[in-house]
């Protein structure tokens, strides 16, 4: 999948050692040895002498440029915030060299890394939690992990779940960064079932607005939400009946209790269900689910 | 009568190579014309509907010529091999401005593409300007030299 993409030596010498089905992560930096992350373990490549494989600058300005299908332009507005989404819902996280004009972000230039992120459709990850996060209807939910935890890979197979137990609910999806559902030329690339309209590379802001007036969903689902930036939008949804899911970056509750604005969420009891991931027995492995008041419902086994 | 045949074949033959010859040169003042018309459309696409250069490309109705271009370049998008030496009608200097637009479009965000692309229209208006100026002199020039070279030849060969 990432054929098109890569450079044939580094791809060839990929596909030799690893499958893509398991890898997670490629880290691509300048001068440095090329990094595969497969089931949270982290490998060297090595070349067919045994040698680590060095990625040089150019390796990374050409797979920046066949990534951009050779049109920086076009994809100007996701460089800016640091990423280019590829089909099937790959990630390409960039660093380089930020060109500012004034306080705005012009472009990124002189790529000096890539982080390739592979998503993985994890059918039925989110199950054990179903029960807890929906009876006859969706709860507002926090979903909480660090990064690389899977929080998005939940959930997209949560929004799946409620249309196969054929929970008849319009889902919105603010996919800010067309992370989610991976849409390339209006088509979703990743099987989120017939139930969800989708909003791509917009602010929270702007999907919340105007997708409660102009979708009506039920739900609205969205990935990394800035408790400062996007409480507002959310409290706003909730207030006009829409149950929110929302993911967010922390390591556990305690984590999240030092957020800014934590504390009115739980006094309002904005969500009423959150739910903790981590890596422990692999990504989204699910820990603990708390409900409004912070009592733990659900405790892994360990 | 067979001389006479001659003769007039001599004449056509002449006149054919005259008419080629300025047909070259009307297809480097085409091509000018069209690649100005794709750097403009190009630069309407960027600031507006921000296609993506392939599909831009693929949508181009160009002819001739220019055909060749485009699907050279969209060939370079391919393989990141670049042959320009299928357009005839240009010179190697016309080819390195070629070279220039297809290694550098893309390359950067919308606001700096579309400067880039008024530069390159200024060289390409100052082509355009030499091979209208071609077109309009050398082409009625070279038909008209053509003919009284032929009759000359019609005449002594008589």
């Amino acid at each position: 999948m990432l054929k098109d993409y890569l450079d044939r030596d580094i791809y060839n010498l990929i596909t030799k050692t690893f499958s893509f089905s398991d890898i997670t992560e490629i880290r691509m930096r300048a001068n440095e040895n090329l990094i595969i992350i497969v089931k949270n373990k982290k490998y060297y490549l090595k070349d067919d002498n045994g040698e680590f494989v060095k990625v040089n600058r150019n390796v990374i300005e050409n797979f920046v440029r066949r990534a951009s299908e050779n049109s920086i332009y076009a994809f100007n507005d996701n460089i800016v915030n640091g990423f280019i989404t590829l089909p099937k819902g790959i990630r390409v996280g960039l660093c380089g060299n930020i060109v500012t004009d004034g306080d705005k972000i012009v472009t990124v230039k002189d790529f000096q890394s890539v982080n390739i992120r592979i998503p993985h459709v994890i059918r039925n990850c989110s199950l054990p939690a179903f029960d807890y996060l929906v009876n006859d209807d969706v709860k507002n939910t926090l979903i909480i992990s660090p990064p690389g935890s899977g929080k998005t890979t939940f959930i997209r197979d949560f929004i799946y779940q409620l249309y196969t137990h054929n929970i008849s609910k319009n889902v919105l999806i603010a996919d800010e960064r067309n992370e989610i559902c991976s849409v390339i030329n209006g088509e979703p690339n990743i099987d989120l079932g017939g139930f969800c309209d989708i909003y791509t590379n917009c602010t929270k802001k702007f999907a919340f607005k105007n997708g409660i007036r102009s979708m009506r969903p039920d739900v609205i689902v969205t990935d990394e939400i800035d408790l400062e930036k996007d409480l507002d939008s959310i409290v706003e949804a909730m207030n006009c009946g829409v149950n929110v899911i929302a993911t967010i970056h922390a390591k556990d509750i305690n984590q999240l209790k030092k957020k800014p604005n934590f504390d009115k969420i739980l006094d309002e009891k904005f969500f009423s269900r959150f739910v903790v991931l981590s890596s422990d027995e692999g990504p989204g492995t699910l820990t603990n689910i708390y409900d409004e008041k912070l009592n733990c419902i659900y405790c892994r086994c360990v | 009568m067979i001389k006479w045949i001659l003769i007039i074949i001599l004449i056509v033959v002449i006149m054919l190579i005259a008419y080629s010859v300025s047909e070259q040169i009307r297809d480097k003042y085409d091509f000018f014309n069209n690649l100005k018309q794709f750097l403009n459309q190009f630069k309407i696409n960027v600031a507006f509907r921000q296609e993506k250069i392939n599909e831009f490309l693929q949508k181009s109705n160009s002819k001739k010529q220019f055909k060749v271009f485009v699907d050279e370049y969209l060939n370079f998008l391919k393989t990141g091999e670049l042959c320009l030496e299928k357009i005839k009608v240009l010179e190697e200097d016309d080819k390195q401005i070629l070279q220039d637009i297809v290694k550098n479009i893309g390359k950067y965000d919308a606001k700096n593409e579309i400067s880039q692309m008024e530069s390159f229209l200024l060289t390409v208006d100052e082509k355009l300007a030499k091979a209208n100026e071609d077109k309009n002199k050398l082409c009625p020039m070279i038909i008209k030299l053509s003919l009284l070279f032929a009759i000359g030849l019609a005449i002594l060969l008589i």
